[in-house]
């Protein structure tokens, strides 16, 4: 019990009175990476959201770090505490990437300026991002420098969990390799993450334990040998059959 | 009649300077109060509480509604009978002041709705509050959009400043006037006065653009 990180509890969301997440159940160790399958429009972004509380969800529990964040007040604490990287970067478009990282650090964690542009240079650093870039402007960044930019800013707040919703899905397929490149060394180092993606090589290479969402319902779970090659629920089958076409992973049966 | 102009301007000269240096106070702190009250409206209307959202829109649609020249009319021959007293251009810079809020309003807060959304969720994720993400994230961006709207109203104040002379307070146009009746050359110092804000409107809007130039940012057009 003392090492799980995060507990979701029977999780409901409704938005317009539709069902979009109905009574999702998981949990995750510290250290452990976490890969969120399924189809668009299965809930996947609106459970991530649902953890670091951008969207409240409606019913349910959702227990990160021994406490129970529903009934916090304060929220903005809770989200300090999760990083969250976003399909599109969503970098300030008027600071420099250097600026980007420093920005919470200073006026989320009150760092000095010296102390945050330190952290913020490291944090930068450790993505891959070298010195040449620091004052560029998102702008003029490629999509996956911006990406990178993104993971330090979330890497920056020393977070204990880190969300990824789609991170590689705006991206050309050389700039892919670079932000899961990223990820790959995070999940070595121990970083506890949960990462919605399409990406299963990846899923297979990184992922602890993958899930299966579809219509907000989590159809399988499991290791990623077992749900993405050989899942037992027919509709996990029939999606990852179409993956492993796209992916060009075995023989795929193409329905 | 070149040489009427130039018998006003030598003459009257100082005169007319002493006016436009009025007008520019008042211009200048005008517009101040009104970029001021104008982003708290728009800070209003868009992030704050029902209320008072409701309390900025009536503001707005008052001071918006009504012409500038009544308002002015109200600070400086009403307000006395209720104890409250304005010297004339102390009246006109607080009348033009409040009528400025109202439109700047409007042009900030258009210009943080175009902010995308996206970018304030960011700044949520990382634990901001619903204030500091707009106040680090929204407003910063959306003064630089609205800079040219912002611009017009600068443009437009300097002009219409001159409204402050219906309530004898010594600006521009109160000050031509008053050449105009000594020496009875309307056409002459109109054109001259004329000439002054003419040039001095776009002297505002070149500064302006200088503004937006340095406040761009780089790659990104706007």
């Amino acid at each position: 019990m003392r090492d799980k990180l995060l507990i979701v509890e029977d999780l409901w969301k409704f938005i317009d009175g539709k069902p979009i997440l109905r009574g999702v159940a998981f949990e995750i160790n510290e250290g452990e990476t976490k890969v969120i399958l399924g189809p668009s429009g299965a809930g996947k972004s609106t459970l991530l959201r649902c953890i670091n509380l951008l969207v409240m969800p409606d019913k349910g529990k959702i227990i990160f770090d021994g406490e129970d964040i529903l009934g916090k007040r304060d929220i903005h604490s809770v989200r300090s505490k999760i990083g969250f990287v976003f399909q599109h970067f969503n970098l300030f478009s008027h600071m420099t990437a250097l600026e980007n990282v420093m920005f919470g650090l200073i006026k989320v964690k009150k760092m000095s300026k010296n102390e945050a542009e330190k952290k913020a240079k490291g944090a930068l650093a450790a993505v891959g991002i070298t010195e040449e870039l620091w004052d560029k402007y998102p702008a003029q960044l490629s999509g996956g420098q911006q990406q990178r930019v993104a993971i330090a800013r979330a890497l920056a707040m020393e977070p204990k969990l880190i969300l990824f919703d789609e991170p590689t899905s705006a991206l050309d397929p050389e700039l892919i390799w670079e932000v899961l490149n990223v990820m790959e060394r995070l999940a070595k180092a121990r970083m506890t993450m949960i990462v919605v993606t399409h990406e299963i090589g990846f899923a297979m290479r990184v992922a602890d334990e993958v899930m299966f969402l579809d219509n907000g319902v989590i159809l399988e779970k499991g290791a990623p040998e077992q749900v993405i090659l050989n899942p037992r629920n027919e509709r996990v089958k029939r999606f990852m059959d179409r993956m492993k076409y796209v992916y060009s992973i075995g023989k795929g049966n193409v329905y | 009649m070149i040489s009427e102009l130039l018998y006003i301007i030598s003459k009257y000269g100082p005169l007319l300077l002493e006016g436009l240096k009025t007008t520019f106070i008042i211009t200048l702190i005008s517009y101040f109060i009104g970029f001021v009250g104008g982003i708290s409206i728009a800070i209003t209307r868009t992030f704050l509480h029902k209320a008072l959202k409701v309390f900025a829109h009536i503001y707005v649609e008052l001071f918006r509604g009504t012409p500038m020249l009544v308002q002015l009319f109200f600070v400086y021959y009403a307000l006395p009978e209720m104890g409250i007293r304005f010297d004339p251009i102390l009246s006109s810079i607080i009348a033009i002041g409040l009528n400025s809020a109202a439109y700047q309003s409007e042009y900030i807060r258009s210009a943080l709705s175009s902010i995308p959304y996206a970018e304030i969720e960011a700044a949520y994720s990382i634990g901001l509050t619903r204030f500091g993400a707009m106040l680090y994230i929204a407003l910063p961006q959306a003064v630089r959009i609205a800079i040219p709207t912002l611009t017009n109203e600068a443009i437009y104040l300097f002009k219409y400043s001159s409204i402050a002379y219906f309530v004898t307070a010594p600006e521009l146009m109160y000050m031509g006037k008053l050449v105009a009746t000594q020496t009875f050359l309307y056409v002459e110092v109109y054109t001259v006065l004329a000439i002054i804000y003419v040039i001095f409107s776009i002297v505002l809007s070149g500064i302006a653009r200088y503004i937006e130039k340095k406040l761009q940012i780089p790659g990104y057009i706007v």
